[in-house]
């Protein structure tokens, strides 16, 4: 075609656009995973996820779907507020539009199914890390002693608490009542990103520190871990740091400090000297200010 | 028998008017027959609360007379919402009152609300048209119209006893109403111009902005007089601006009795109120933005993925053609001034329409790449430069029609009018089937060039906010499955708007609404980034992590509503 040519014929390229436009929105639109779709990949994943597999959704925004079609047998807390996919030997993830989770770059993919517009891969892990005791689930006043300053904090099994944009993590129905309003236990933090953790919420109140016991833990090579606030208590970058230390039998693992604006940090303590051995873990929390430091960590030993 | 020719005159006179008027009407009906499946969003309520109150006062003059105008019974109605100008409440209140209490037209109280609304709607799409059919043709007006109502977001905002639609009205009123007194220069042209601006400044903030375009517009077209005026020791400004200066802050006063006490301190505290705005919270590139700086791109990307692709490219053929014109324009001034001739000058325009277009589009974005400038409304507040936006872009339809009249000559015709009807619908039918396709979830609807909706999910876009949905959520779940008497945490909605839907039975009168998860035996959750926590608070209250159903377009959950087990 000469140049002249196209020049005469370049207008048509607008009505083209328009219809192109007009074919993707239909496409896009009738192009939905369907609940059909949802529910055999559902099936499928039911058959083949054993406890200790990671069942997660691709991409993130699909999450909500993907919870109330797997239901919280599959889709359990743990895996929806996972502090991280380290202890994961296997993945399978559920996703929609092609999408896979950042989170298993480098892992190797097994399988893939489709379900329609539903497909499930199946992810392993090339060095999947072995957890001994997860703190998390120790939170029980079997295990567990927390005290803040002088007092005590003792355990109560009430309702959960919880509110509106701006209320924080939610209150526990089991949790260490301290004097002075305040609480630990385990609950479901937002991160700076807004993802979910489980952890031990845990606030220092500022003029005292806020001690936790935890007994006969099953110690490893190393105390991993992740620490971080709520997001509005530390996204404006002005509240004071938050220290957390571990000792165990007298002498200090280790001190991680958390400034705002770190989001959900991780740490790792060696801890090969005790591997092997049970203890008591104490953990203590400090902040030279108390104002909102709604704080939260998580530990397992490895 | 022969049918009477349907052929307009030259001149754009009453039959354009008809023209404008019968487009506005029909968006009109549009909007009045979805309306109802709308729910309400945050800001609604507090308007139609104020707007009762404001109606109330001014039915107070006849029922009180003088005793209205003390500063008690004036400020006991006007300090309701008095962050914002009083005109589009007082008529959202009056609306409320005569075509629902008085006459009952409308069932709902909040679509009488609404309609003042509605019909600045119907108006932007008037003017518009006029405007295109007077700065270039009939069929770039009318293009232009049709482009500006179906863009989503205008679509949805039109629809709202809200500020954004209106204020998009009256600045396009205001361009072309100055534009046409600085052709016309009679005396009611230029009062028009004054009042129109006091509208203006009486409807939103905005409006303080279309100054940065209409003077130096107004003293480029008179720039020879005002040069001469100068050169002779006076000042001459042109009549309209002068206009604008006096009577806008007198009508935006006459039309705001907040103001009539304590003028001046209240006028400082409206402006600082807005420049110390707070900042709400707004996800862009799936980064929630709460603070200052607000991202320099939010514009311009917002803009390509909410306003339909082909009225962009439209908007850009159109653009680029004007652009080149301005430019050989300006060489031809450039080679006078160096004594030189430059073949083919496009002719001078007296009124400088480009200029009036482009500076209009500039002040409505410019403040938008300003990092202190909040970015909470989304596309909203730049809403103004949308008419002006579609008028570029019903020029460009002209461009490319005749070069289709060139690329198929000999045509009769018939077959001349089928084929550009053909080219009609080939660049409206997509943003026909996009707008009708996001109601009622305009503010999560993306054009499919980013994937549709599900594609602004995928790039981290907004999904909504003002906790509108609710009422989605009722209509699909809540009133055919929730129990008699049931509580619900209804998040991000208001009392007020819970209340009014119960009123006009869109959500079942026994459900009772509540302040916190716990409290609760079904839980929503409008989904926006900075709202994940409420669901996660949500999976602690209940004890599941499963929502029991999600209202959702194209497969993007807009609202998870959470059932106790």
């Amino acid at each position: 075609m000469s140049r002249t040519s196209l020049q005469r014929w370049a207008f048509a390229a607008l009505p083209v656009v328009g219809l192109v436009e007009l074919a993707a929105h239909a496409i896009q639109t009738r192009s939905v995973a369907s609940d059909p779709d949802w529910e055999a990949a559902r099936a499928y994943v039911a058959s083949q996820a054993k406890p200790e597999d990671l069942v997660a959704f691709a991409p993130r925004w699909a999450d909500p779907i993907g919870r109330q079609h797997f239901g919280p047998g599959l889709a359990t807390l743990e895996r929806e507020a996972r502090p991280d996919e380290t202890r994961f030997a296997r993945a399978l993830e559920v996703s929609i539009r092609g999408a896979h989770l950042p989170a298993f770059e480098g892992w190797r993919r097994a399988s893939v199914q489709d379900f329609g517009s539903v497909a499930v891969t199946t992810w392993e892990n090339p060095a999947p890390a072995q957890v001994i005791d997860d703190l998390v689930s120790l939170v029980d006043p079997q295990r567990l002693r927390v005290s803040r300053g002088d007092s005590d904090c003792n355990f109560v099994h009430g309702t959960p608490q919880s509110g509106n944009l701006g209320y924080g993590p939610a209150v526990p129905g089991d949790r260490f009542a301290c004097p002075g309003n305040g609480f630990v236990g385990a609950s479901v933090v937002a991160d700076l990103d807004y993802v979910p953790h489980r952890c031990i919420f845990a606030p220092p109140p500022g003029n005292a520190p806020l001690r936790l016991r935890f007994a006969d833990v099953r110690f490893g090579h190393s105390l991993h871990g992740h620490h971080a606030l709520y997001v509005e208590a530390e996204r404006d970058r002005k509240g004071a740091p938050v220290t957390i230390s571990f000792k165990s039998g007298g002498s200090t693992l280790g001190t991680v400090l958390h400034r705002d604006g770190e989001g959900w940090k991780p740490f790792e303590l060696e801890t090969s000297s005790l591997a092997g051995q049970r203890g008591e873990l104490d953990v203590e929390i400090t902040s030279p200010g108390g104002d909102r430091r709604l704080y939260c960590f998580e530990a397992d030993t490895r | 028998m022969k049918l009477p020719s349907l052929r307009l005159p030259n001149r754009i006179g009453w039959r354009d008017h008809a023209i404008g008027a019968s487009l506005g009407l029909a968006y009109l009906a549009w909007l009045l027959g979805t309306v109802r499946s709308l729910g309400f969003p945050r800001d609604e309520g507090v308007y139609f609360h104020a707007g009762t109150e404001y109606a109330r006062w001014w039915r107070s003059i006849v029922e009180r007379g003088g005793d209205a105008f003390q500063q008690g019974a004036i400020d006991s109605a006007f300090s309701s919402n008095h962050e914002h100008p009083a005109l589009m409440k007082t008529l959202f209140g009056l609306s409320g009152w005569l075509f629902h209490e008085k006459w009952h037209v409308f069932t709902d109280a909040s679509t009488a609300f609404r309609l003042p609304g509605m019909a600045m709607a119907a108006l932007a799409i008037w003017v518009t048209y006029l405007f295109g059919a007077r700065a270039w043709n009939r069929r770039s007006g009318l293009v232009a119209a049709i482009l500006f109502a179906l863009m989503p977001r205008v679509f949805f905002h039109a629809h709202l006893a809200c500020f954004d639609v209106p204020i998009t009205a009256m600045w396009i009123l205001c361009v072309y109403v100055h534009w046409r007194a600085l052709e016309v220069r009679s005396l009611g042209w230029i009062v028009a111009a004054g009042v129109v601006f006091g509208l203006a400044l009486d409807t939103k903030l905005n409006a303080w902005e279309l100054p940065f375009a209409l003077v130096p517009h107004a003293l480029f077209v008179q720039r020879h007089a005002v040069w001469r005026a100068l050169k002779a020791g006076r000042i001459a400004l042109p009549a309209s601006l002068v206009s604008m200066a006096v009577l806008g802050p007198l009508v935006l006063i006459a039309l705001w009795p907040y103001l009539w006490n304590d003028t001046l301190g209240r006028l400082q505290w409206w402006f600082e109120f807005h420049l110390h705005h707070d900042y709400y919270n707004i996800e862009f590139l799936g980064k929630n933005y709460f603070s200052a700086p607000s991202p320099k791109s939010y514009l311009p990307v917002m803009v390509v993925a909410t306003v339909p692709t082909v009225t962009l490219l439209l908007f850009l053929v159109g653009a680029m053609d004007r652009g080149a014109v301005a430019f050989r324009r300006v060489r031809a001034w450039v080679g006078k001034l160096l004594g030189r001739t430059v073949e083919g000058a496009p002719p001078r325009d007296p009124l400088e329409t480009d200029l009036l277009l482009a500076l209009s589009f500039l002040a409505a974005i410019a403040p938008f790449f300003l990092p202190k400038t909040p970015i909470f409304g989304g596309t909203k507040h730049w809403m103004p430069a949308y008419p002006v936006l579609a008028l570029f872009a019903g020029r460009g339809f002209d461009l490319v029609a005749a070069a289709m009249g060139r690329a198929l000559p000999g045509l009769d015709r018939r077959r001349q009018l089928a084929t550009q009807a053909l080219l009609f619908a080939c660049v409206t039918f997509g943003p026909l089937a996009i707008t009708e396709h996001s109601h009622p979830f305009g503010l999560s609807s993306y054009v499919p060039l980013i994937g549709g909706t599900a594609g602004g999910a995928d790039f981290g876009l907004n999904r909504q906010f003002w906790g509108y949905t609710t009422q989605d959520a009722a209509e699909e779940y809540l009133n055919p499955k929730a129990p008699r008497g049931a509580t619900v945490f209804i998040h991000d909605t208001t009392w007020d708007a819970w209340a009014r839907m119960q009123e006009e039975g869109r959500v079942r009168g026994d459900l009772r609404a509540v302040g916190a998860p716990g409290e609760a035996m079904f839980s929503l959750v409008q989904h926006e980034l900075h709202m994940n926590e409420v669901d996660y608070s949500i999976w602690i209250a209940d004890g599941t992590d499963a929502p029991a159903y999600i209202v959702e377009h194209d497969g993007v959950p807009i609202v998870s509503v959470y059932r106790r087990p």
